[in-house]
């Protein structure tokens, strides 16, 4: 008897259904949608928040006025009605404040377990804090004990707000201020929550932090606010991982992420993202405008940022380090997949300011299907950059004739005694790498897999276990079986 | 019926009066600031001056044997010239006057080619000179054809067609010159026209006078198995800017673009090259660099283009600038932007100073520190010179990159 064998074309492949799409059905209390100085005065009073940042917002939402939106990345989408999002959702069960896990909505927990991020095991094994973002409001955080024990504090911003006022306010918005680009000035005005890290000097966090960020309800724009301090000396891994239900409106996310690293100190920032892209004619998925940026203040400081972006319809992001203590340290680590009909514009910003400042840039793009990818990276280094040092290397892998690849690289350099180093590669799997591991027994799957996983490793080893696995898992369902 | 020499100049000149010239806010200037000419050359700027007399021998490359069109001060001097035989070479002048149909279809302005502004609309609409050159089918010039744009002043806009013929082959030397005190403005284009198999190398040497103003624009579109190589040399001038378009629109052509900026005191000088794999099987090679002194700004802006369907396609792009001075910038940007996966694309760029290491096997072998940094400069801009088929041109412009550099003292050692 003979078997019947399904050629599968290599666009097939890449058109796996989203896994994680599902809504949770929980009421929320949600203000209709607009936005207007009432809605800010709303958001401000909801979550008792003093009368200093409620100026902040109201300066960055006039000052957001008169902006115009930028049209200047390489992805088109249709333009956006932000009279039409809903910019406050909490959900409901939240009202009351669940002051453990057991108290936390059992819906919302089911909606971790189909994730597989079950947060009760995450407790005891992992030995990771979690800050479960649920929408816009932070319902549950673990290991608050031994992190308090280290002098370290992690919770929501809006906590912060209340409990570490003199601290929010000295950092909240002196890396992104409140105008600083058009999303930027816009989550200003509007955030709702994030989490807030402070590190005291000379502490390393015990513990790697993590949150898990999730957009639920329908026409709610999330707006997230990040802000890790880092004090002299001290050390922290941050880890942020994002998936959201499947749903047929697009959606923006606008966050803003602010780092700051005194002298000595080290910030690792990593990154999963893996929001709902759309369906394969580009029907709804996530628009994800984010603003992260570190600042270096302090000598011999270092950030580094990790991503791997699978996910969202459109990507606009470009984490980047204001290297301004001398000797400080500046890394970009990036993974980023586009594949039906996603289109990314990301990269990064280094800018040399202090001596002997070094950054690298490892950039490593996989486009599919109809996807559009674009590197765009700005290095600058200012003329006061004695000794400055840049390694930017960017390469690109296209799977399928229809899926694009550019790279943008901005260099700007004013000092004699740096030295930079650029360099980009674009490519498709090679027919012979592929027809090597076939005719040793290895399935043309296995073998693309092999080979993006060889592509990407430069960027997965700087990632941390937990994270490495992830996202190992999660190129290999993207790209199940995606073949050149 | 196509538009009257007429329509097309006062359409360029009407877009011209909308745009104006190009600032830094617009994304492809963002470096080079062509409005601070008007602030050079006062609110007519564009008007263009008189032929005038000068001594145009004294410019020439010496020991090249080749053919000569001489344009001074914009306008073209047959005394000076000595025209080939066997091609067709006639000034644009003439053209206009002889023959106004033909002068149109090379004068034409596309306002929405890539990288169009006020200046080439301006160039459109004012420009009253140019060499029109055009090469028959299977036709080789004997000797290279030298065209000379003598200045002392005051501005010219100039348009040089190309048109080459199947299998037609020609070398053309562009040469921009000038030694007067006063600032004045350039504003050249020239467009190249491949058909099936043509070749043609191509030298556009920049050594205008100190103070004068070099906007310049060449277009080329390139048939099935045609061959372009352009050396760009960017040695004078005050305020430069040059975009270089370059189509490959049929299977099998290729291009090499080269270019070197040897730059000191306050001169700035900015190459945007774009080149367009339209068809498959196309091949282009990009080198370019930059040596840069005392408060002189370099910009490079490199972006290859791979359409959908242009499949093996095969490029390479290199850019890489030393900087001598700390006053010294560079700004450079090498994209890409390609929509099909077969293809292989590469760009590097690097920025820095000489090697320590190589400095340091230098005088490891008794010579002085500064000699090594002489001759390692030395090299780094020669490698593109290196590919300079003509030795007359090339030595030329190795005498004339290194006298730039004082710290260069045993110039006639390194040549020998």
């Amino acid at each position: 008897m003979s078997e019947v064998k399904v050629e599968r074309k290599p666009e097939e492949f890449t058109h796996n259904e989203y896994e994680a799409g599902f809504v949770t059905d929980i009421e929320t209390d949600t203000l209709p949608p607009g936005l207007d100085e009432n809605v800010i005065r709303h958001i401000s009073a909801k979550k008792d928040e003093p009368e200093w940042l409620l100026n902040w917002r109201l300066e960055a939402f006039r000052h957001w006025q008169t902006m115009t939106e930028p049209h200047w990345a390489h992805v088109n989408y249709p333009p956006i009605d932000y009279q039409a999002i809903s910019y406050y959702s909490v959900p409901k069960s939240q009202e009351d404040g669940p002051k453990s896990l057991d108290e936390v909505d059992p819906k919302l927990l089911e909606t971790y377990e189909k994730l597989g991020i079950p947060l009760r095991e995450q407790e005891f094994l992992a030995g990771v804090a979690v800050d479960a973002v649920f929408d816009s409001v932070s319902v549950a955080t673990t290991f608050k004990g031994k992190l308090k024990d280290a002098g370290v504090i992690f919770c929501p911003i809006s906590e912060a707000v209340r409990d570490y006022p003199e601290l929010v306010q000295q950092y909240l918005g002196t890396v992104v201020p409140g105008g600083d680009n058009y999303y930027a000035a816009l989550n200003s005005a509007v955030f709702t929550d994030g989490s807030f890290v402070f590190i005291p000097k000379g502490v390393r966090c015990p513990m790697e932090l993590s949150t898990y960020f999730r957009i639920n309800a329908l026409n709610t724009g999330q707006f997230e606010r990040t802000l890790i301090i880092a004090e002299e000396g001290s050390y922290v891994s941050y880890l942020e991982g994002c998936t959201a239900p499947q749903r047929d409106e697009n959606q923006l996310h606008a966050a803003v992420v602010e780092l700051v690293a005194l002298d000595d100190a080290q910030i690792k920032y990593s990154t999963v993202q893996n929001w709902y892209p759309g369906d394969e004619n580009g029907v709804g998925g996530i628009y994800n405008f984010v603003t992260k940026r570190a600042d270096c203040r302090g000598a011999r400081s270092k950030v580094s940022w990790t991503q791997v972006e699978t996910g969202s319809a459109i990507t606009w992001k470009y984490p980047s380090c204001v290297l301004r203590g001398d000797d400080s340290v500046g890394e970009f680590y990036s993974v980023a997949l586009t594949k039906m009909r996603q289109e990314a514009d990301t990269g990064t910003k280094m800018i040399h300011i202090g001596k002997n400042t070094k950054s690298t840039i490892v950039s490593k793009g996989i486009s599919a299907g109809r996807g559009q990818q674009s590197y765009r990276g700005l290095v600058r280094i200012a003329k006061s950059a004695e000794g400055a040092r840049n390694f930017t290397q960017c390469d690109s892998l296209l799977i399928g004739d229809n899926c694009g690849a550019h790279t943008f690289p901005y260099v700007e350099v004013k000092n004699s005694t740096a030295t930079m180093e650029h360099e980009a590669t674009t490519s498709k799997i090679g027919e012979d790498q592929l027809f090597y591991c076939q005719s040793r027994g290895i399935s043309e799957e296995d073998a693309v897999n092999m080979i993006v996983n060889g592509f990407c490793k430069d960027v997965f080893n700087e990632l941390p276990m937990e994270f490495a696995v992830e996202a190992n898992r999660l190129m290999e369902v993207s790209l199940e079986g995606a073949v050149g | 019926m196509s538009a009257s020499l007429q329509q097309v100049r006062e359409t360029a000149w009407q877009a011209f009066e909308q745009q104006g010239l190009p600032t830094t806010r617009d994304e492809d200037w963002k470096y080079t600031d062509l409005s601070r000419i008007s602030a050079l050359l006062g609110e007519q700027w564009w008007q263009t001056v008189e032929q005038g007399e000068l001594d145009v021998t004294a410019a020439d490359i010496p020991e090249l044997d080749a053919w000569r069109m001489v344009f001074i001060n914009g306008h073209f001097d047959s005394e000076t010239s000595e025209l080939p035989a066997g091609i067709t070479v006639t000034a644009l002048s003439a053209l206009i006057q002889d023959d106004p149909d033909r002068s149109v279809e090379l004068l034409e302005f596309e306002p929405d080619a890539p990288l169009s502004s006020g200046m080439t609309a301006a160039n459109s609409a004012l420009a009253i000179d140019g060499a029109c050159i055009c090469v028959s089918d299977n036709t080789k010039l004997d000797k290279p054809l030298y065209i000379q744009y003598v200045s002392n002043g005051g501005t010219s806009h100039l348009r040089t067609g190309i048109q080459l013929g199947k299998h037609a082959e020609i070398e053309v030397i562009e040469h921009f010159v000038g030694h007067h005190a006063e600032s004045g403005l350039t504003n050249h284009v020239t467009a190249i026209r491949l058909a099936a198999g043509a070749s043609c190398t191509h030298y556009r040497l920049q050594l205008e006078a100190a103070k004068q103003c070099h906007a310049g624009r060449v277009e080329v579109n390139q048939l099935a198995d045609s061959s372009y190589t352009l050396h760009a040399v960017e040695l004078g001038g005050l305020l430069s800017r040059s975009d270089v378009i370059n189509r490959l629109n049929a299977s099998g052509a290729s291009c090499h673009l080269n270019g070197l900026f040897v730059l000191a005191s306050r001169q700035h000088a900015d190459h945007h090259t774009r080149i367009e794999h339209n068809a498959p099987h196309c091949k282009s090679r990009e080198n370019y660099r930059a040596v840069l002194d005392g408060r002189s700004h370099g910009v490079f802006n490199g972006k290859i283009v791979v359409a959908e369907g242009a499949v093996k396609t095969d490029s390479a792009q290199s850019n890489a600038n030393l900087l001598l001075s700390s006053n010294a910038e560079i700004d450079t940007k090498p994209e890409l932007e390609i929509y099909n996966d077969d293809v292989k694309c590469a760009h590097g760029v690097t920025v820095g100073q000489l090697d320590k290491n190589q400095l340091f096997y230098l005088t490891t072998r008794g010579i002085s520190e500064e000699e090594a940094k002489q001759m390692l400069t030395f090299a780094f801009a020669d490698e593109i010179l290196a590919k300079m088929e003509n030795k007359a041109v090339r030595r030329f412009i190795e005498k004339e990159a290194f006298s730039k550099l004082p710290n260069i003292t045993d110039l006639e050692g390194m040549l020998a």
